[in-house]
């Protein structure tokens, strides 16, 4: 992996409108972004190109985060994922699954630094 | 003594004297026939003896016609014996008759007959003669043979009186008898019917006595359960006078009994209502009224005697006697103030379990456009191309509307206006929906939404979002994961029952109601969901409804697509439901 490129974030979320706006946010922040709108259509995207990290919604139609999540790790398990939800119970399995927890409405300074906190700790393990 | 029994009796109390003087009648006929037949046989002899007197008479004329001739040669002188003849030759028939079962007389008659015949050929020896040769010697010979006819009648005559003597005899015995007979046979039966008769009274009244005193026990017994009951019971003469009153009753209204009886109820039992203070119907009046059993209407108080108030329930009946007619009105009340009081909290604390129920889905629904307006923020302040501020301005209204109409929503379902407004149903219905639509994906359940447009009822919105809040929690839960339900409303039309207004119909693809729990469906505290239900929605939900002048209904859909259960709820377009109005059901 090379440093100075741009890293990749997958950002899942059935809101169409966050979603447009979040992208705005982390491409403004310097990173490359690929947006689904659901768990499906994330796994597609996240089995064909290559992903960083992966920016993850929990209550969505269909399949929730933390399916998602699962098959994600059953693919490449190295690829960090952090789960961004409005959730106020997020079950305590899918919270170990998962590199961290974000709250949504912390604040994009919030989602940034802990971004960084976990790209920056899949990063030393994977050295 | 049962019924039977008395029966019995009533029936031998009358069939025993018909026929004791049946027998007795058939006795004293009896008698009478025999006396009448002895006195027949009297008669008999005493036909026989005129018979014979007329015999002997016309057989003396006889000898006095032919003892003329003789003496005189005159033909003229035989008139009488010639007349005599044919009549002699009748009495004989008729005498031979008479005594046909007597063969005395008849030997006695035969002798009479013989001498007569003989005497007869002496006369007719007489008259071949010529009148001139008539002697004293022949003439001696007819006198022998007539006193020998006579004496024969004298015998004749003498053994009839007889007879006679022994007949009459027998015929005084036969009266004597029957007089004899009618008088102990009287003397007999009535005593036999007094004894008879007291002895039946006596188990009668004994059983009467019996009766009285089980009646009285029971009366008693009933009395001592009025007492002890713990509803309050005043019973009513049919003109309204305090006929009893329990000590509930007692302790509710402040009068005690014997003060209170006689009085007419409404100087006793003051009712007003609640929040009006308005004196309320006398329920007396209103079962004389209707002659039916009455409820009491809403919110009605007890003022007792001593002023304080007491929230009551109550119904008053009629008592109707055999023939349907009013004797009196009962009327049985309870102290509810604690257990109103006890309904409104859990009614309450069920608005507040619907919130808590909706709470995390809402965060969720307020969380993400307040994401996405922080993230504009920031994105704003870095930002100097004014068209890419414009777009994350216009972005940030969208999402602001989102959280307005989102905070809307919840709000509209605690607030509540005064008094019922116009609520459009298909409106209510989706914004009910937009409410629950996280909760519904995250369950992975399907909405179908029907409603027709510009349908409205009259009512109070939050409560009616609350009904269908927990309605639809209700089909999701029940078509559980990856299910589906249906929402459907259309205008209701005016029925025998029913004004115009809306039908809301939510039906689901789950399992449907068991037979064995839907009777239970709307009790308080009865829940399918274990820890997880408080079991007071659907109780709640009817008492809504009901306030309303609604109705509402469960049971198993039969649509193909959504197999399970249907709920099926009639709002009326026009309520009288106000802000008073309580919410919690009448059941039972």
């Amino acid at each position: 992996m090379e440093t100075n490129a741009p890293f990749t974030v997958l950002c899942v979320d059935d809101e169409a409108i966050g979603l447009q706006i979040r992208k705005a946010l982390l491409e403004h922040a310097g990173y490359h972004v690929l947006t689904a709108l659901s768990g499906v259509e994330g796994l597609v995207i996240f089995e064909s190109s290559p992903v960083d990290l992966v920016l993850l919604d929990y209550l969505m139609p269909g399949m929730n985060g933390g399916e998602v999540a699962r098959r994600m790790r059953a693919v490449r398990s190295e690829v960090p994922i952090l789960m961004h939800s409005a959730c106020v119970d997020l079950p305590a399995d899918v919270r170990e699954l998962v590199d961290d927890v974000l709250s949504k409405g912390e604040g994009p300074e919030a989602l940034l630094h802990r971004l960084r906190q976990v790209l920056e700790a899949a990063l030393k393990r994977g050295m | 003594m049962n019924l039977e029994e008395f029966q019995r009796i009533l029936r031998q109390a009358f069939l025993v004297p018909v026929l004791a003087l049946l027998a007795l009648a058939g006795i004293l006929l009896w008698q009478i026939t025999d006396a009448q037949k002895a006195q027949r046989w009297l008669d008999q002899s005493d036909e026989v003896s005129a018979e014979i007197a007329e015999l002997e008479s016309l057989i003396m004329d006889q000898e006095t016609g032919l003892r003329g001739y003789e003496l005189t040669g005159d033909p003229g002188m035989l008139a009488p014996y010639k007349t005599a003849a044919p009549l002699i030759t009748n009495h004989f028939a008729s005498l031979r008759q008479m005594i046909s079962d007597n063969p005395a007389q008849q030997a006695n008659l035969s002798r009479i007959s013989e001498r007569y015949q003989a005497w007869l050929a002496f006369a007719g020896g007489v008259l071949t003669r010529p009148a001139a040769l008539t002697n004293s010697g022949l003439d001696r010979r007819g006198g022998e043979l007539m006193a020998g006819t006579r004496s024969a009648i004298r015998q004749m005559t003498q053994t009839e009186a007889r007879l006679r003597q022994a007949r009459l005899e027998n015929t005084i015995l036969l009266e004597r008898r029957e007089i004899t007979v009618l008088l102990s046979g009287t003397l007999l039966v009535g005593l036999l019917l007094g004894f008879f008769s007291l002895s039946r009274l006596h188990r009668v009244s004994t059983a009467y006595r019996q009766s009285l005193a089980l009646l009285d026990k029971r009366r008693e017994k009933l009395r001592t359960i009025l007492r002890s009951i713990g509803d309050a019971v005043i019973v009513c003469e049919a003109d309204g006078s305090i006929e009893f009153m329990n000590p509930v009753a007692e302790a509710l209204t402040g009068w005690p009994e014997d003060e209170a009886a006689g009085h007419l109820l409404g100087e006793v039992f003051h009712i007003v209502n609640e929040y009006t203070n308005e004196v309320a119907e006398n329920p007396v009046e209103k079962v004389r009224r209707l002659n039916k059993v009455v409820g009491l209407a809403n919110h009605t108080v007890l003022i007792a005697r001593s002023g304080s108030r007491h929230v009551i329930d109550d119904s008053a009946a009629p008592i109707l006697n055999q023939q349907g007619e009013l004797v009196g009105i009962v009327l049985v009340f309870r102290d509810v103030t604690e257990k109103r009081r006890v309904e409104t909290a859990l009614a309450a604390s069920e608005k507040l379990a619907v919130a808590g129920r909706l709470a995390a889905s809402i965060a969720h629904e307020i969380h993400n456009p307040l994401d996405s307006i922080g993230n504009l923020h920031y994105l704003l302040a870095q930002e100097t191309d004014p068209s890419r501020r414009a777009e994350y301005l216009e972005l940030a209204q969208q999402e602001l509307d989102r959280t307005l109409q989102i905070s809307r929503s919840l709000l509209n379902l605690y607030r509540e206006p005064n008094a019922p407004v116009q609520v459009n149903v298909a409106e209510m219905i989706g914004s009910v929906l937009l409410l629950l639509k996280r909760r519904l994906d995250n369950q992975g359940i399907k909405v179908a939404q029907h409603s027709a447009d510009n349908v409205a009822v009259e009512g109070f919105p939050a409560e009616l979002r609350q009904v269908l809040t927990n309605l639809i929690i209700n089909a999701a839960d029940a078509a559980g994961a990856n299910g589906k339900i249906h929402v459907r409303s259309y205008a209701a039309q005016a029925e025998e029952f029913r004004g115009t207004g809306a039908i809301i119909e939510i039906l689901d693809n789950g399992p449907g109601i068991p037979a064995e729990i839907g009777p239970k469906l709307f009790q308080p505290f009865f829940t399918t969901k274990g820890n997880h239900g408080t079991g007071i929605g659907l109780w709640i939900s009817m008492g809504i409804v009901q306030k309303h002048g609604g109705a509402i209904q469960i049971g198993n859909s039969t649509d193909p697509e959504y197999p399970g259960a249907r709920v099926w709820v009639y709002l009326p377009a026009h309520t009288m439901a106000t802000s008073f109005s309580r919410s919690t059901p009448y059941i039972g």
